[in-house]
This record gives structure tokens, C-alpha cells and sequence, in this order.
């Protein structure tokens, strides 16, 4: 996962992303958010779920899901 | 001693020349100058814009005589000393191309490209130009009959982009919607037609402006966000796309481009390549944005011609908007009347 792009893009609080290079903009949750902070400090898919689960209280299975789809979606918008 | 621009394409309708964007970024430059506008009809809005447009006159159309044309810049100059011509239309640059060393006898300069590089921009050349920047060219067609029409699209599939060779092109979904669009823009804007593969993708123009010796004096681009139906940027974001750039200065270095342009390609969605799909040899009608972000190139152009010193860099925010919008001015019946009987404001 090439997550170079990350840094570059302008993320708000308020979950707005904007990307400097496609002139793109995209809308993120709360847990979106949090899972674009924790792929910026570099962490691996395993840990950023294990991450959610204790800040989130929630299972694994739904961790995971959010987590692949989010991830997918980054893919898919060229932003990892 | 105020410099004199003389501007054309003012006019600023649905699909809005350059000029009176060029005009708002004089007025707001560093410089004293007084705007001229030059329309080709009493209707176009710039005549009466009169806090950005110092006075304006009604030209002869470029397609008429030659002499005609020559002979009223010659009058406009007796009366208002002109020191820089901007052209604004694609229309009208054949005419100024012709006629530049008689006004370079007259005291006015130009910087407008020459012959050769307008036929290299060519719609029809754009394969070879892709080749010489490094990107890529939809496929297409040219088109001077149904029958071509018929067989282009038969190449090329559906859906498919109809061009006209100046202005306007339309997304045709089957023969019939193609054989429409034919017509409506053959009625405009004559032949060649052009039949253009369809790519899904964004998207983004780049303007600048060139010094006629491979550098260029300024570049911005843009993602466009919403299109009118004649497919002008409505509303955009500015961007910093380096491989956008490249690709931009590599058009400017590999012609020699001397004048104002407008790079339009799009992306396309799956791969991220970067397809050309026109470069318009003047400023574009959103030509404000840039000078608004910092990049007043109808500025550096007057610089450059008249040897001011002038900025060059690209230096510029990304994620500022351009919101156009709708306006009314109300006018008295009168500067209709001095416009269309004098054919001066």
C-alpha cells in the first residue's frame, strides 16, 4: 500500500478532505477520520483495527469491515 | 502616460470570450492602463462594462476584408494610441497572425503564435503533438460528410465526443444524436467535423502563457466542477498537478508557444492517463482565476512587451474556487444607440 499520497492531502476536522493534486473532495466519518490518522502514523490494517475496537468498543467483524471497505475506497479514489 | 490594451472577445454570454476577463485583470494589476474593447457586436455585454472597459469599438468581422479590418484598427489607433493588442478568439487569430508586422509598423505589439504553431494545436494533429508532450491523444475521426460521419463512428464506437473545429463538441450516445450534432455544429462553425473516442474521466485545464522562445511566463491549472451545456467552465478548482505541468511546459518549450494558451485534457479514471484534447492558442474566458490566485498573466504579457521587468512563477494556492455567476446591468436605451450608430461607446 503506497500511502505517500497521504500527506499530501488537506484534512480537516470536520472530516472534509480535499486533494491538492486532483482537485478531488471527500466527506469521512468519524471512524473514516480516525482510520485516515492512524494510516498517516503508518500503521499496519491489523493494528488500526485493533485500534477501533478499544476507542470504538466494538467486535472485530465490524472493525473489519469498515476498515477493508475504507481502505478499498482509498484504492479506488487513487489516494493510497 | 497610461498604456493602451486593446482587448477583443468581450463578449461575456453563455459561452463567454476571454476579454473581459482580461480587462478585470489589468484593471487590477500594477499597471496604468486604459482598456479598449474591441466587439464584433453592439450586444456583447463588455461594451458596456464601463468600470473595467475604458471605451469600445465595433470591429469588422475577421472573415471580411482584410483591409477593412486593417483600416479601423488604423482609425481606433489615430484616436486612442494603442501600444498592445490581446486577442481573444480563435476566429480572429488568423487575421491578426497576417496582419502583425503592419501592426508592428504601427507602434502596436502582439504576442500571438505564429502560423506554424497554430496549425501544430491543430484538433487535427493532436496524435502528434500527444507524441512530442508525452501523453496520450483520444482516437479520432475527421469528418466532411454523413458518410464520413458513418464511418468514423463505426470506428470508433459509441458513445463518442463530435467536435467542431473551433468551438462547441457533444457527448453522442448512438448515429442519431451523432447525425444532429453534425449538423447543428456544421451550421455553426462549418467543417472539419471531428469524431472523438469517449474516455470516462476528469477534466482539467491549464492556462499559461508562453515567451515565443520555449519558457513560459506563468501556468495555473484547474480541475473543472461544473460544465454549462456548451461544455464552458462554470465553476473550478485550482490544483497542483506536477505531472499536469510537465506536461503544460513541455507544450511550451517543445513548440515554442508565444502567446496566451489553454491546455484542456482529461484523466481518465481507471489508469490516470493524461489524454489531450485541445489546446486553444489565447487566454481562456476563465483567465481571471488565475490572475485572481496570482498569476495575472494578461499582466506579465504587457510587461513582456512593453520590457518590464515581470514575474514568471507559478507559485499559487491549490483548493481556491471559481464560482461564476449571472448578472444583470441595467443601461440607458443611449449607449445602445451611440454604440450601434457611431460603432463607438
Amino acid at each position: 500500500m503506497d500511502r505517500d499520497k497521504l500527506s499530501v492531502l488537506a484534512i480537516s476536522d470536520s472530516g472534509f478532505i480535499f486533494d491538492p493534486v486532483t482537485g478531488h473532495s471527500y466527506t469521512a466519518n468519524a471512524t473514516g477520520l480516525r482510520i485516515f490518522e492512524l494510516l498517516k502514523e503508518d500503521k499496519s490494517e491489523d493494528d488500526i483495527k485493533s485500534v477501533l475496537m478499544e476507542e470504538f468498543e466494538t467486535t472485530e467483524d465490524e472493525v473489519s469491515v469498515d476498515v477493508d471497505d475504507f481502505i478499498e475506497n482509498l484504492k479506488k479514489y487513487f489516494l493510497i | 502616460m497610461k498604456i493602451v490594451v486593446a482587448v477583443s472577445g468581450i463578449n461575456a454570454v453563455d459561452n463567454p470570450g476571454p476579454g473581459t476577463g482580461i480587462c478585470k485583470a489589468l484593471k487590477e494589476s500594477d499597471l496604468d492602463v486604459r482598456t479598449i474593447g474591441l466587439a464584433y457586436d453592439a450586444m456583447e455585454p463588455g461594451v458596456y462594462m464601463d468600470n473595467i472597459i475604458d471605451k469600445s469599438y465595433i470591429m469588422p468581422y475577421p472573415s471580411g476584408s482584410r483591409e477593412a479590418f486593417i483600416e479601423r484598427i488604423k482609425h481606433i489607433h489615430s484616436v486612442e494610441k494603442i501600444d498592445i493588442i490581446i486577442s481573444a478568439l480563435d476566429a480572429e487569430l488568423p487575421i491578426y497572425m497576417d496582419i502583425e508586422p503592419v501592426l508592428t509598423e504601427m507602434g502596436i505589439k502582439m504576442l500571438i503564435p505564429t502560423k506554424e504553431m497554430f496549425k501544430t494545436r491543430d484538433k487535427l494533429r493532436l496524435k502528434e503533438l500527444a507524441e512530442t508532450i508525452g501523453v496520450k491523444a483520444p482516437e479520432y475521426r475527421s469528418c466532411t460528410s454523413i458518410r464520413d460521419l458513418h464511418d468514423s463512428t463505426e470506428e470508433v464506437g459509441f458513445p463518442c465526443m463530435v467536435k467542431g473545429p473551433f468551438y462547441e463538441a457533444f457527448k453522442a450516445n448512438n448515429i442519431g444524436e451523432a447525425e444532429g450534432y453534425f449538423h447543428k455544429i456544421a451550421m455553426a462553425w462549418g467543417y472539419p467535423i471531428i469524431v472523438q473516442k469517449f474516455i470516462t474521466g476528469d477534466e482539467y485545464d491549464v492556462v499559461g502563457c508562453g515567451d515565443g522562445k520555449g519558457n513560459d511566463i506563468g501556468v495555473f491549472a484547474i480541475r473543472k466542477m461544473t460544465l454549462t451545456k456548451l461544455g464552458k467552465v462554470w465553476n473550478a478548482v485550482s490544483v497542483k498537478n506536477d505531472r499536469l505541468i510537465e506536461a503544460t511546459k513541455k507544450v511550451v518549450s517543445g513548440l515554442s508557444w508565444r502567446g496566451g494558451f489553454e491546455f484542456e485534457v482529461l484523466v481518465e479514471s481507471k489508469t490516470q492517463d493524461i489524454y489531450v484534447l485541445e489546446i486553444n492558442p489565447r487566454f481562456p474566458a476563465w483567465v481571471y482565476f488565475a490572475a485572481g490566485c496570482g498569476i495575472n498573466l494578461p499582466e506579465r504579457m504587457v510587461k513582456l512587451l512593453l520590457n518590464k521587468e515581470y514575474e514568471t512563477h507559478s507559485n499559487y494556492d491549490s483548493g481556491k474556487l471559481m464560482i461564476r455567476f449571472t448578472n444583470e446591468m441595467i443601461k440607458d436605451i443611449k449607449d445602445f444607440e451611440q454604440i450601434s450608430t457611431t460603432g463607438e461607446t
